[in-house]
């Protein structure tokens, strides 16, 4: 691979690409940190001719210039760098908000599964962290690595221009503290963080598994081996760190002695010449001091290699869920005039099963037209998730034919496919939001009257009576402040709300007790049957996932799924008669306590 | 907040040696800024005021030259082992903070307080890195470097020094000053910019959700606009919370440019010596450097010491008393709920209210009762894990409270919804004892009542397939059967099952059933949290448990 390719495909590039920074703007914050920097050198430039100078005893006069630069740069330092401060910040922001709605942009256009991949563990939460470390890179590393380039050369012309030779010195000297220095410094940190990354998660995965299962673990006895096994993985954690800290501290010592290598070599170089007569005392102490303060402008940059290697890997992360949600876009749909929402769905031989993996099921024939309803039943992990994703067409079918009002789905555009079949995921999200606008997820249009009879419908009637402020209520980050019951039945009240003639519902009666469970089951399966007034919906569909059997009685048509296979179908009581295993099923659950 | 708590030192053992470590460095580094600055003036001086060459301040030059060696040295060696006592440091904290937590019981982890943990515990504390390898050297500089450089610059000229002194403490009074008017003001501003942040999350968190509906593109202005929200509210943070570091850099800047003008200007009328003004000099800007640094380091300290007293927090929580007598034998002695009530967090509910029920040797015992009305809270009582609000959990005559748990918890074998596996292969998870495995036959029986002998079919290398972590690779239910499977084959008095269908399939209630039959015939006490039908016509006695609402409790 070429260098080019290489530099082309660095994810960091791509992604500081799509902060897509204002040049002008980057520019002037660079501008304001050579002025604020370059004040700093430049107060300790003019300090040491005016010390020196005064030492010769001039006339007081010839010093007032060189007095006031003094104490202007003394001020001008603190407030140009204030101005800095404040313009690189706004650089970044502004990028990472570019950043934050080119992902959002992408991932909704893109493939669904790098969609639902976002719910998986803390992905989404670190997506979050990894934006604002890409944005990091322009604060800490690209802006002052441009301010320390320009500062830098900067102060080897003018030591040059006084003493050629310690202006070499003082280059080769900066090279070591801002280029050697800083190469450590990102590989001691490079180093640690490779060699660490497996103690850290087995130290995340240990902690978690503590905290989780604390009572039983404590109750059995077996907490001793999990904080053996947690002491185990912070010694891999401490001997991987001290790997990567004698390069670190390598890379220390290289800023010190580069800063102190300068002063020598300029001592040794230049006092000859002022003997020789060739450099002016005065000269001498401005060769030998300026390089103290010059060194401060490589100060931050073992810290700006180090953040430039973090946001790389953050930006790895980021570039590789936008390639994975671009990655074989589905084709544009040949239908460009959006037609009503399809009444039926026929499903015939259909094969489902997540892309790249796999398929589930396969042979699934389904008929739904408005009023019928239907629950696919099975064990957990039959695939019945996958079918019903696959009849919402939210993934492509693997197999078989899947007619939408008698049209190839694959042909269809999501949007239209969405008006006509929506689906409820066993664990949709609950936006941080008022009700009303968590319903209206489903239909912008939906009005407080309609809010209510709906959520009356849903069985969260009396719950809602509850609410000092109705459906304005607030509902917490992931509905951390309503109970699983509720929360079912929220998702269920908004699906109702979408002017879809087909409903798909998955697993709406996990985790209730069965009373709960089975009234909300039983609702659900009948509410297709009747129009709702509140939607002025005709007739519905409805096809609900589940693994609960008792209320079944209400399903038009159940279809038990085993093994990859439609194993059974027919109604509750035609199974019960015919199918043992279904009899023996029911008959576990079939009364409540 | 401190910027070094006591508690750091006390509770994490490597943070001691490690301050110590840190301080030595800064004595000598102390010792060799001043050297150093002392040997640059000594070697220019005489060059430019009598022309001495070369040779002259040679051995100057050969002093530098060591001190030069001798710093980098230091500054590497603190830097190496500033890594090294960090890790150690976040280790020792981390193995603490989530042990206590373990031990503080589920009440207090269900509070909410076990996420902080998790968080804690996996990224939080790691915050303290930068605390440690960055702010605390400098913290420690200021103590050494500072005080030393300046008395150095005292003895060499007075008025220097006297500016400096006037200066230093002008820096923090200023940084609270500028602090407290900024605080209230950036904290409302840092809770508007965490919800903004949370939003643009929360659309994206779901966006499966949206697709679903076909409402995804909508959003894309709205993540457009909150990002021009945020932006704005940061800046408008920002401006002023940089304000801080700009009062800082403007006074230790300008106080260096007023000491040089003086003693430029007391050189022409020859008040002091040049050796003397380059001394001061070059000292004066490292008498600023560490408190500079501090300021810098400020930011990137401040979510570390939250961190810290975060931990301290969790480490200063008091502990649920463990009595001392020891539990007496389960085999025999009946345990007795004795009006038994717990406040539900959050709720205002007591459940179980007022329970009061006895759990004879060797019989079957249901547990019912409508969902939230208390049944888990029951045996979370029973198994010592929390304290009731009223009434205790009695064996024979002993109050729980009095006995040792550990005593207790050994004679007890509890199926949690969730159940936690040690790290091995399936095999170990099934040996109560090690040493004495059950012989194939009995584990194979055990297997077919529970249907674990499926699951272990399945697995690619049988009984010695590897669990990993917690079991991972198992899904809840398969890991209930190894459970299940485990209780069978132990020998606990007591065996605890809460709603052990909750999780497998309709399918496989029978097999629950078969193996409670079999610890009933084993002769062991069996509670069971239950909610079907078939499991309660099993029990020889059903408990039935009730929840009230708080009013009952008061007038109780």
């Amino acid at each position: 691979m070429s260098r080019w390719t290489r530099w082309r495909q660095d994810p960091l590039r791509r992604a500081v690409a799509l902060l897509d920074i204002d040049r002008r703007h980057a520019a002037g914050a660079v501008g304001l940190g050579v002025l604020a920097l370059g004040s700093a050198i430049a107060l300790a430039a003019v300090s040491a001719w005016l010390i020196a100078r005064a030492s010769q005893m001039p006339p007081v006069l010839t010093l007032s210039v060189a007095t006031v630069a003094v104490r202007a740069f003394g001020i001008s330092r603190g407030v140009f760098r204030y101005l800095e401060r404040l313009a690189s910040h706004a650089v970044a922001l502004r990028g990472m908000a570019s950043l934050r709605t080119r992902i959002y942009a992408d991932l909704a256009a893109g493939r669904i599964e790098s969609v639902a991949a976002l719910r998986r563990g803390d992905l989404l939460a670190r997506v979050g962290a990894d934006v604002d470390t890409v944005g990091d890179v322009v604060v800490r590393g690209l802006l002052p690595a441009a301010v320390a380039t320009v500062l830098g050369a900067g102060s080897v012309a003018l030591i040059c221009a006084v003493h050629a030779g310690t202006g070499i010195a003082l280059a080769l000297c900066l090279v070591l503290a801002g280029i050697v220095g800083p190469w450590l410094a990102a590989r001691g940190a490079s180093t640690t963080e490779k060699r660490s990354a497996q103690a850290r998660s087995d130290l995340a995965a240990i902690s978690l598994d503590i905290i989780d299962n604390a009572a039983a673990l404590t109750v059995s006895g077996m907490l001793e081996t999990r904080r053996k096994a947690l002491r185990e993985a912070d010694a891999r954690l401490a001997a991987a760190t001290d790997s990567g800290a004698r390069t670190s501290g390598l890379a220390s010592a290289v800023a010190v002695l580069a800063t102190g290598l300068a002063v020598l070599t300029a001592l040794v170089l230049a006092i000859p010449s002022v003997t020789n007569g060739s450099l002016s005392p005065v000269s001498l102490a401005v060769v030998v001091l300026t390089p103290l303060a010059v060194f401060e402008i490589t100060q931050v940059l073992p810290a700006a290699a180090i953040q430039v290697h973090r946001s790389r890997e953050a930006a790895t992360r980021i570039m590789a869920l936008l390639d994975a949600a671009a990655a074989g876009e589905p084709a544009a749909p040949d239908d460009t005039v959006a037609p009503p929402a399809a009444t039926s769905l026929v499903a015939s031989g259909l094969v489902c099963g997540w892309p790249g993996q796999p398929p589930t099921l396969s042979g699934l024939d389904l008929t739904l037209t408005p009023g019928r309803s239907v629950a696919l039943v099975g064990p957990s992990g039959t695939g019945k998730t996958t079918a019903l994703l696959t009849l919402a067409g939210l993934i492509p079918s693997r197999g078989g034919s899947l007619l939408l009002d008698g049209r190839p789905t694959a042909r269809i555009s999501h949007d239209q496919a969405a008006g006509s079949v929506v689906f409820t995921a066993e664990d949709a999200h609950v936006f941080n939001t008022s009700i009303l606008e968590n319903l209206r997820v489903a239909r912008g249009s939906v009005t407080e009257a309609e809010a209510v009879g709906v959520l009356h419908r849903a069985g969260l009637g009396g719950w809602l009576a509850q609410l000092p402020e109705g459906v304005h209520t607030r509902l917490g980050a992931d509905a951390s402040s309503i109970s699983g019951g509720e929360r079912r039945r929220l998702l269920l009240a908004r699906a109702l709300c979408s002017p879809a003639p087909i409903l798909l519902v998955d697993e709406p009666a996990e985790h209730l007790d069965p009373v709960t469970a089975d009234a909300l089951l039983t609702d659900l399966l009948t509410l297709g049957k009747s129009s709702l007034e509140a939607t002025t919906q005709s007739q519905r569909a409805v096809v609900v996932a589940t693994h609960r059997l008792s209320a079944l009685a209400a399903a038009d048509e159940v279809i038990v799924i085993d093994s990859g296979v439609v194993r059974a179908r027919g109604t509750h009581a035609e199974l019960l008669a015919a199918d043992p295993a279904y009899r023996q099923a029911v008959a576990g659950e079939d009364q409540l306590v | 907040m401190k910027p070094l708590d006591p508690k750091l030192l006390r509770y994490a053992a490597p943070a001691r040696g490690y301050v110590l470590l840190t301080t030595a460095f800064g004595i000598i580094t102390a010792a060799l800024v001043i050297a150093q600055a002392l040997l640059i003036a000594a070697a220019l001086a005489p060059v430019i005021s009598d022309g001495a060459t070369l040779r002259d301040v040679a051995g100057r030059l050969g002093w530098l030259a060591a001190v030069v060696a001798a710093r980098a040295v230091v500054n590497g060696l603190q830097e190496r082992f500033a890594h090294r006592a960090a890790t150690r440091v976040v280790a020792d904290l981390r193995e603490k903070v989530v042990l206590r937590a373990a031990e503080l019981g589920p009440r207090w982890l269900s509070s909410g307080r076990g996420t902080d943990v998790v968080t804690l515990a996996t990224r939080g504390l790691d915050d303290l890195e930068p605390y440690l390898v960055r702010y605390l050297p400098q913290l420690l500089l200021a103590v050494t470097v500072t005080p030393a450089a300046l008395v150095v610059v005292l003895g060499l000229d007075w008025i220097s020094a006297l500016i400096i002194t006037v200066t230093i403490p002008l820096v923090p009074l200023f940084m609270i000053l500028v602090g407290q008017l900024t605080q209230s003001y950036s904290q409302h501003r840092l809770l508007v910019m965490a919800r903004l942040g949370a939003q643009v999350l929360d659309l994206l968190a779901g966006l499966a959700t949206l697709r679903a509906f076909g409402r995804e593109k909508g959003p894309v202005a709205r993540v457009r606009e909150l990002g021009e929200a945020y932006t704005r509210s940061t800046m408008s943070t920002l401006r002023v919370a940089f304000l801080s570091g700009m009062v800082l850099e403007l006074l230790t800047t300008l106080s260096v440019a007023l000491v040089a003008v003086g003693i430029g200007l007391r050189l022409v009328h020859g008040d002091i010596g040049l050796e003397t003004g380059l001394a001061v000099l070059v000292l004066a800007p490292e008498v600023y450097l560490p408190i500079r640094q501090i300021g810098v380091q400020f930011h990137a300290s401040t979510d570390g010491i939250t961190a810290a007293q975060r931990a301290f927090d969790v480490l200063d929580e008091a502990l649920p008393m463990s009595g001392t007598i020891p539990a007496p034998d389960l085999a025999r002695t009946p345990i007795t709920f004795d009006g038994l009530s717990v406040v539900a967090p959050g709720r205002l509910a007591v459940a179980p209210s007022n329970l009061s029920a006895t759990i004879h040797p060797g019989r079957v015992v249901a547990l019912v009762g409508p969902s939230g009305s208390g049944k888990s809270t029951a045996v979370l009582a029973l198994l010592g894990l929390l304290t009731p609000d009223e009434g205790r959990v009695r064996a024979g005559d002993l109050d729980l409270a009095t006995i040792d748990r550990s005593t207790w918890w050994s004679q007890i074998a509890w199926l949690p919804q969730r159940s936690a596996l040690p790290p091995g292969t399936v095999r170990e998870a099934l040996a109560a004892d090690p040493l004495a495995p059950p012989s194939e036959e009995v584990l194979a029986r055990a297997m077919r009542l529970t249907g674990l002998d499926d699951v272990v079919a399945h697995l690619p290398r049988g009984l010695d397939t590897a669990l990993g972590q917690g079991g991972l690779g198992l899904s809840v239910g398969q890991r209930q059967r190894v459970a299940l499977t485990a209780a069978l084959l132990g020998d606990q008095p007591l065996v605890v099952l809460d709603e052990p269908t909750a999780h497998l399939d309709a399918l496989a209630e029978d097999q629950v059933l078969a193996t409670i039959n079999e610890l009933r015939v084993a002769g062991r006490t069996v509670l069971v949290v239950a909610h079907r039908p078939a499991l309660v016509a099993l029990a020889d006695d059903v408990i039935e448990v009730r929840s009230a609402s708080t009013e009952s409790m008061v007038t109780s």
